[in-house]
């Protein structure tokens, strides 16, 4: 058996008898002294454990084995059934597995080191039955998702020759040097840049690669220098058209489906033993998201709920009203599965200008928030009033909600400064269009690019209200959420598994789903 | 026997997860693997001055290897197009790392092995290649060879990485664990290919064969380590049929090769006073020595498997320091 102690500097294990003699004093950077600390170097493992808990952690661990090795039947249960939270919060899951044993474990004798006395102290048994927790789950709680799509990082320029790799380079040398230009304000050399650079496209491959997103951001910047900072026609599009171009971005590539398909499990989960449910989806669109759920709930053991779907969505021009459009077909799949279902759509511009009475919440139903990439387009600060961000999630904290779902880009698209937010993009969107590249060849990519470039547009030329494209990174939506008065729903290794399956059917290589702190993201070779 | 009580969590957490891994038919839970290992993303922002990035080597396997390099002082912050800059100093140690994991666990962006290979960057003034090498049992005996030979050829061929003093790529092969053997017989095959391998680092490398010798019997389940979970990695790893006297498992074994006059990089071989495997390890360095071939032997006494992961015992600093020396000593 293996003794454990806690000394912090290493001191405790005897000189090692190798053939070479050096020795160096451990660092100094291990952040073990005070009780509150989280252990760094575990830290750095990936793990969170505060020192003070590391021993109770330790004899966990060993009780747990213990259990493990005693009830092998349990242990294959443990290992296809339990689902499991949160790795990195490692004393939960621990105790978490412990718990799942049938039988408490029978210790044989344990040897612990004592710390005053440097003896061996040996108990019959645990000192203290500890009962395991249940996590309860109260009326609040949030749950996250985020689409990682790579950003400060990695970056896939590797284009196919060695001139191309060349001229790639230079591209992206002078897209840097023309934003930095902007960001100055120095407009003529800025306008200079932009006509080398399109000189230098014409020696690109612009059909892939660094040449294609490239273009994307000449255009954008184009914009920003020529036409201001107003938006103009990017986000003039009509709802229709946005309905389409997000209707092929669908189809072309995993990311809405992964979110759509997550989320809808863990609303599923949450409605479990309700009878009267209703959600709210913040972006209707064609409400491709929601014949699933309504499937599921149809064939849910024990019968369907009675559900009800608010559709918010932009109001539609020429006497169309397409919210009830999709409202009406919903229903009828409803229908012909046998769900009651009502449906009420809810026409606002922008998001900030719903109010909760519009979506008629009745007290006694269970309601699930749904936002896919929405949020982000509230973070626009306007001097004058509170930001419409701390609005909305007030109120729908006000509603109650049995649950939200949250999905948004994981990338840092809202920083202040032009350049910063210039860079974070190009790398962002580089890999995000690498990733189209990988999926099947279909009519829809096209489509889907311009759904992505309209995206890039916003993130480049606009600025102030115009500016809705502002995506901020899991650790602030992670923060912003509690403060508003969420407490995390952990994703666990069932709704992981099922990501990562959906996933092989539907995409090409190089997509991965990957656990962080309770959230799913799904990223594309990082 | 004592190891670091956060040292005994981290191990012990490896231990039992795993576990539940492994199923008794040899097929392994893939999707949980990929739930519990603790990820980090490459992070292009220099961190104690190491950045890192990943690389896609070859599409038709998606091998990505994570690549780590040191800043340098007239370039702190590098920028997207600076990624593959080329490398400035008159000698820059290339390692091609493999990381541990028995062949099924692991990947090259695991918190334990980005941490690892950061140290190693800033110990050794090295670009670090973290290869992400196809896990058993879904891929079977060659392809992690195959994997880590991929790779090879592709850093031998970067001109970003080729020396000042040489224009060549000075190339060192490293890995704990499934990834010392890979390092092996990445570097055996690399022998007849003209691509030279100036040393390999093994850290407790992972060899084995049929018969049960007395390191094995005796520290068997005593730490961290049992018997029965080295046959099963074996067992999804090698192809169906053949057993531990296969030469991927028994290099200097009864089918294995001889490397007598063979021109095979010289080797630092790290042995775990309390790893199972020992005898194994040290019948490889035997075989090497043997062959008139150069290698050092670091004994650890006291040292656990696992130990080179957390910097808080003194076989981590003596293994570091020889490390370091073992790849400067070309300059």
């Amino acid at each position: 058996m293996v003794l454990y102690d806690s000394a912090t500097l290493g001191g405790s294990c005897s000189g090692s008898s190798s053939s070479s003699s050096s020795s160096k004093p451990p660092p100094l950077q291990q952040r073990q002294q005070t009780q509150q600390d989280i252990d760094g170097l575990l830290a750095g493992a990936g793990y969170r454990v505060r020192s003070s808990e590391l021993r109770k952690v330790a004899q966990r661990l060993e009780r747990l084995e213990t259990a493990m090795v005693n009830s092998p039947a349990d242990l294959s249960q443990l290992a296809s059934d339990t689902i499991h939270y949160n790795p990195s919060d490692l004393a939960s899951w621990v105790d978490s597995l412990l718990s799942e044993f049938t039988q408490p474990p029978t210790c044989p004798s344990e040897f612990i080191m004592d710390p005053e006395t440097n003896q061996t102290v040996v108990s019959d048994a645990w000192t203290t039955a500890e009962p395991h927790m249940p996590q309860v789950h109260q009326n609040i709680s949030y749950e996250q998702q985020s689409l990682n799509n790579q950003l400060t990082v990695d970056n896939q320029l590797t284009v196919v020759t060695a001139m191309e790799e060349d001229s790639g380079i230079r591209l992206v040398h002078m897209l840097m040097t023309c934003a930095e230009c902007v960001q100055r304000g120095d407009f003529s050399l800025a306008t200079s840049c932009l006509e080398d650079m399109q000189g230098l496209l014409t020696r690109v491959n612009t059909v892939c690669g660094i040449g294609k997103v490239a273009g994307h951001f000449i255009d954008a910047l184009s914009r920003r220098i020529f036409q201001g900072i107003g938006g103009g026609s990017i986000n003039g599009g009509s709802a229709y058209e946005n309905e389409i171009l997000y209707h092929h971005f669908y189809e072309a590539c995993p990311y809405l489906k992964f979110a759509h398909f997550t989320a809808n499990q863990a609303i599923l989960e949450a409605f479990d033993g309700h009878d009267c449910v209703h959600v709210v989806d913040f972006n209707l669109m064609h409400g491709l998201q929601w014949p699933a759920l309504i499937q599921a709930l149809a064939l849910r053991p024990g019968g369907p709920p009675l559900l009800r779907l608010t559709g918010i969505g932009p109001p539609s021009p020429d006497g169309r009203d397409s919210l009830r459009e999709i409202g009406l077909r919903l229903a009828e799949l409803a229908r012909s599965v046998n769900v009651r279902f009502a449906f009420r759509g809810v026409a606002a511009s922008r998001l900030e200008d719903v109010k909760p009475w519009m979506l008629q919440v009745n007290p006694k139903e269970s309601v699930a928030v749904n936002s896919i990439m929405q949020l982000h387009r509230l973070l626009g600060s306007d001097l004058n009033r509170n930001s419409p961000i701390e609005t909305v999630l007030s109120w729908i904290r006000s509603l109650n909600p049995k649950i939200m779902t949250v999905v948004e880009q994981e990338a840092n698209h809202n920083q202040p400064g032009f350049l910063d937010r210039f860079t974070e993009a190009l790398h962002y969107y580089s890999t995000m269009f690498d990733s189209l590249e990988a999926c099947t060849v279909q009519p829809n990519k096209g489509l889907a690019e311009i759904y992505i470039q309209r995206e890039i547009a916003n993130v480049v030329s606009c600025e102030g209200s115009a500016r809705v494209e502002r995506h901020e990174p899991l650790s602030k939506w992670r923060t912003r959420l509690s403060g508003a008065g969420f407490r995390p729903l952990h994703l666990g290794s069932n709704a992981y598994k099922q990501a990562s399956m959906l996933l092989t059917l539907f995409s090409a290589e190089g997509y991965s789903v990957e656990e962080n702190d309770g959230c799913l993201t799904l990223g594309w070779h990082s | 026997m004592v190891v670091p009580l956060n040292t005994w969590v981290l191990i012990s957490n490896f231990k039992l997860a795993y576990n539940l891994l492994r199923r008794p038919d040899g097929t392994f839970n893939r999707h949980l693997a990929e739930f519990l290992d603790r990820k980090v993303p490459a992070n292009a922002n220099p961190v104690d001055g190491v950045f890192s990035f990943d690389v896609l080597i070859d599409r038709g396997t998606s091998l990505l290897s994570r690549i780590y390099r040191p800043t340098t002082a007239e370039e702190p912050q590098p920028n997207i197009a600076e990624l593959e800059k080329p490398v400035t100093a008159e000698v820059v140690p290339v390692i091609i790392f493999f990381h541990g994991g028995s062949f099924a666990h692991s990947s090259a962006n695991s918190a334990i092995y980005d941490t690892l290979c950061r140290r190693l960057v800033r110990l050794c003034k090295a670009v670090v290649v973290s290869v992400n090498y196809r896990h058993a049992p879904e891929n079977r005996y060659p392809c992690a060879y195959d994997d880590g030979w991929t790779a090879l050829k592709w850093v031998n061929s970067r001109p970003w990485l080729q020396s000042q003093k040489d224009s060549k790529v000075h190339i060192y092969l490293a890995g704990d664990s499934s990834g010392g053997n890979i390092a092996h017989h990445v570097a055996l095959r690399a022998i007849e290919s003209g691509i030279d391998v100036l040393g390999n680092i093994l850290l407790n490398p992972m060899f084995g064969g049929q018969e049960r010798t007395e390191s094995e019997k005796r520290l068997d389940g005593k730490y961290f380590v049992t018997l029965r979970d080295r046959d099963w990695y074996w067992r999804a790893y090698l192809p169906e049929g053949e057993d531990r006297d296969h030469p991927a498992c028994n290099p200097f074994g009864p089918n294995g090769r001889s490397l007598e006059g063979i021109k095979f990089p010289k080797s630092l071989v790290v042995v775990a006073g309390l790893d199972l495997i020992q005898d194994w390890q040290l019948a490889y360095v035997e075989g090497l020595k043997k062959a008139g071939q150069e290698v050092k032997l670091l004994y650890m006494e006291q040292a656990t498997i696992g130990f080179y992961l957390l910097p808080n015992n003194n076989h981590f600093h003596t293994v570091m320091d020889e490390i370091s020396k073992f790849v400067s000593s070309d300059c």
